[in-house]
């Protein structure tokens, strides 16, 4: 008995060795290989997205023969837990990879990424892009990133329903007037058909502050939270007024209740990002898409974030010449990844005649100018939380707006350091 | 000799176990602890020693960890009342059910019940959503055609629970349906023909006999199903988002928000370790309850 106890604390210890010598494996394998022309590349875009970048990387690697690119798609549930990792650990690590523009603040701050100051300008030309993409890749003045897209919330439409209303089909609302004169038109309660319906969930995180920054007005300001101020107030009781009082959208919309109406034609006008366009297309549905109307009261403005291109901060620089020559390649052939829906950030490819024939991509790319992005402050997921809550709150109409927003500033305020 | 050589064969057996046992369990769980007692950034190099603090701060009401925990917690606690005694008396109700059938159809029910078990939860999910939608569901499409009022199922209290109990019975119930089949298929058939012969009737047989019989199996449901509803995250994250605003929110989506968003794995891991320790508190309870004063000869 006694020896079985010892055999065993022997198997523990054995284990135990084991299971450190695993974890310390690996320590010199930081920067990717070794090789300065042989570069790793990881990406979030598991959906119908990843083949587009594939082929981009496959086309790179047989347009010339110095540079290797090797794409490592990681599933979008899991890409930002893996990047920690392997960025913290500098083990296993990519030589380049896409971050979304709300996330680089975050990386920068932790001082993991590559200053790209010295490199665009010389290597990588900053007017070959559209200038609200840099706006989104830089911190603090440095820059940290480079475009690949921006995607800004889109205005969809039910086309038939239009028609169906003796509405213009090709004509959008344009304004808060129009939209709610046409939202009234598209409304018919027997028929179960909606104007407008209100999502209470996502994607009002794109939404609300669209409609906010039309107000004029900013959820943050000068590190100082503005949950409660009046554009803010009036973001929200505007959206309530579409449930309750011009009564164009059904109560209690559940998550995703209002892509489930758009795909089954009762809904007739929708609010989502560009990245929706190949569901709409499966589904048949007869669609129209433009840039979101002025839903606030003061000026154009559209809530978006962005794809770039980043580099850590661990990667040996004898590797930026091959990642620049990537990039460029990508700036001047993007047609693929617009394929996906997608605007790309790069004017060679916006601008071009064949950019300009697709259905989508051009209205995604008009809105560029208008572009606002997520407060550059830490934690904004955290900080935006009870907003949210209150904004689902409110549009479930279970509170009103003014006590709810004033409750969310409360709580944010916690988590504002 | 030969009894040395005897154990150690049995150690070679326990072996494929036990490697799977510490590499997933024992050696994850310590190392959990040891990031508990550490400012843990996910990002930062530097994660120093802070002992307890990380609990401390959960205790302390000032810390907005405290209300994510307690609030996550109290969630959790509802699941798990509403969720548990329905989970047991269901899916022993579906046993008795199916073992009653003839023995042709008790393959065939068996397999459809335990089926939607292997389906993973974002499948659940949306098959949910779309039964339950407000307003282009399933359901509401069959109650308004009747006459009533459409059910806000997922948006309003306290539908939103029913909800989300209801999903997770459909797609669990199953498991403890087949753990039941089993115990109830090892209690002796004599006992029912003595206590028919006694003139018993069906409900005193089910009370006197299957009931006490099947008793440590039944202790098994409750606990194994008291930990699966503790660990409830897929349903709430994926049909309610939380709502309505964060009155689903349940503990385990906080801990991986705390964690994965927040980056901070040591509060992360703090708050994990005493979901553990209350999860283990209440199994004991429950065991002490149902094995009050252990008798000697008895299993």
């Amino acid at each position: 008995m006694l020896k079985g106890k010892k055999w065993l604390s022997v198997l523990f210890a054995g284990l135990l060795v084991f299971a450190l010598a695993a974890c310390s494996n690996g320590e010199d394998s930081g920067g990717g290989s070794g090789n300065a022309n042989e570069l790793t590349f990881w990406a979030p875009f598991s959906g119908p997205d990843g083949p587009k970048m594939k082929e981009i990387v496959e086309e790179y690697n047989k347009s010339q023969d110095k540079y290797e690119v090797t794409l490592q798609i990681v599933p979008q549930s899991e890409y930002y837990k893996t990047v920690d990792l392997a960025v913290n650990g500098e083990k296993n690590m990519p030589d380049f990879l896409i971050m979304h523009g709300d996330q680089i603040l975050t990386y920068a701050n932790k001082d993991v990424l590559k200053s790209l100051d010295d490199i665009v300008g010389d290597k990588i030309q900053k007017d070959a892009y559209h200038p609200k993409g840099w706006e989104n890749a830089t911190v603090d003045g440095t820059l940290y990133g480079v475009p690949l897209d921006i995607h800004p919330l889109m205005f969809y439409w039910n086309k038939d329903l239009f028609e169906k209303a003796g509405l213009d089909p090709n004509k959008p609302p344009k304004n808060r007037e129009e939209f709610l004169e046409y939202a009234q038109k598209l409304t018919n309660k027997d028929e179960q058909q909606w104007g407008f319906v209100v999502p209470t969930l996502w994607p009002q995180q794109f939404i609300f502050p669209t409609i906010v920054n039309q107000n004029g007005g900013r959820l943050l300001e000068n590190g100082e939270l503005q949950y409660t101020s009046e554009p803010v107030v009036e973001a929200l009781q505007f959206e309530r007024d579409l449930i309750e009082k011009y009564e164009v959208s059904p109560a209690n919309v559940q998550q995703d209740g209002e892509v489930t109406l758009f795909l089954q034609g009762k809904n007739a006008m929708h609010l989502n990002g560009p990245w929706m366009m190949n569901q709409w297309e499966d589904s048949g549905i007869n669609y129209g898409v433009a840039p979101v109307p002025q839903l606030g009261t003061e000026q154009q403005a559209v809530f978006a974030n962005s794809h770039n291109f980043v580099i850590p901060k661990a990667v040996d620089d004898k590797k930026v010449d091959g990642i620049t020559n990537f990039l460029n390649y990508v700036s001047e052939n993007g047609m693929a990844w617009a394929e996906s829906g997608q605007a790309p950030a790069a004017k060679a490819t916006y601008e071009s005649e064949e950019f300009q024939k697709l259905k989508q991509q051009p209205e995604v790319a008009k809105q560029f100018d208008n572009a606002v992005f997520s407060p550059k402050v830490e934690n904004w997921g955290q900080i935006s939380d009870p907003l949210y809550n209150a904004v689902n709150e409110v549009l479930l109409g279970q509170k009103e707006a003014k006590e709810a927003l004033e409750e969310a500033q409360k709580q944010a305020q916690q988590y504002l350091k | 000799m030969n009894k040395r050589k005897s154990s150690f064969t049995s150690a070679l057996f326990v072996l494929p176990y036990f490697i799977m046992f510490m590499a997933f369990l024992v050696i994850p769980l310590l190392y959990g602890l040891y990031i508990s007692f550490h400012d843990y950034g996910l990002l930062s190099n530097d994660r120093p020693f802070v002992g307890l603090d990380n609990y401390i701060a959960i205790f302390n009401p000032d810390s907005y960890l405290s209300s994510l925990f307690f609030e996550g917690l109290w969630n959790t606690f509802q699941f798990v009342i509403y969720s548990v005694p329905l989970l047991v008396i269901i899916g022993l109700g579906l046993a008795l059910l199916v073992n009653s059938m003839p023995a042709k159809l008790r393959g065939f029910f068996r397999t459809v019940y335990f089926i939607p078990y292997s389906i993973s939860v974002s499948v659940i999910a949306i098959i949910w959503l779309w039964l339950l939608d407000t307003n282009s569901g399933l359901i509401n499409n069959y109650l308004t055609k009747m006459g009533f009022d459409p059910i806000p199922w997922l948006t309003t209290m306290p539908y939103a629970w029913i909800s989300i109990v209801a999903a997770t019975l459909w797609w669990t119930i199953g498991f403890n349906m087949i753990i039941f089949i089993n115990a109830l298929n090892e209690v002796p058939e004599d006992l029912y023909e003595a206590s028919s012969i006694d003139g018993a009737s069906a409900w005193q047989k089910f009370i006197h006999i299957t009931l006490p019989s099947i008793r440590p199996i039944m202790l098994f449901v409750i606990i194994t199903s008291t930990i699966a509803s503790f660990n409830i995250y897929g349903q709430p994250y994926l049909m309610t988002g939380g709502g309505p605003g964060d009155s689903t929110e349940v503990l385990l989506m906080g801990i991986v928000e705390q964690a994965f968003e927040q980056r901070q794995l040591g509060s992360a891991s703090a708050m994990a370790i005493i979901m553990a320790l209350i999860m283990i508190i209440v199994s004991i309870i429950q065991f002490k309850i149902s094995n009050p004063a252990k008798k000697g000869g008895e299993q």
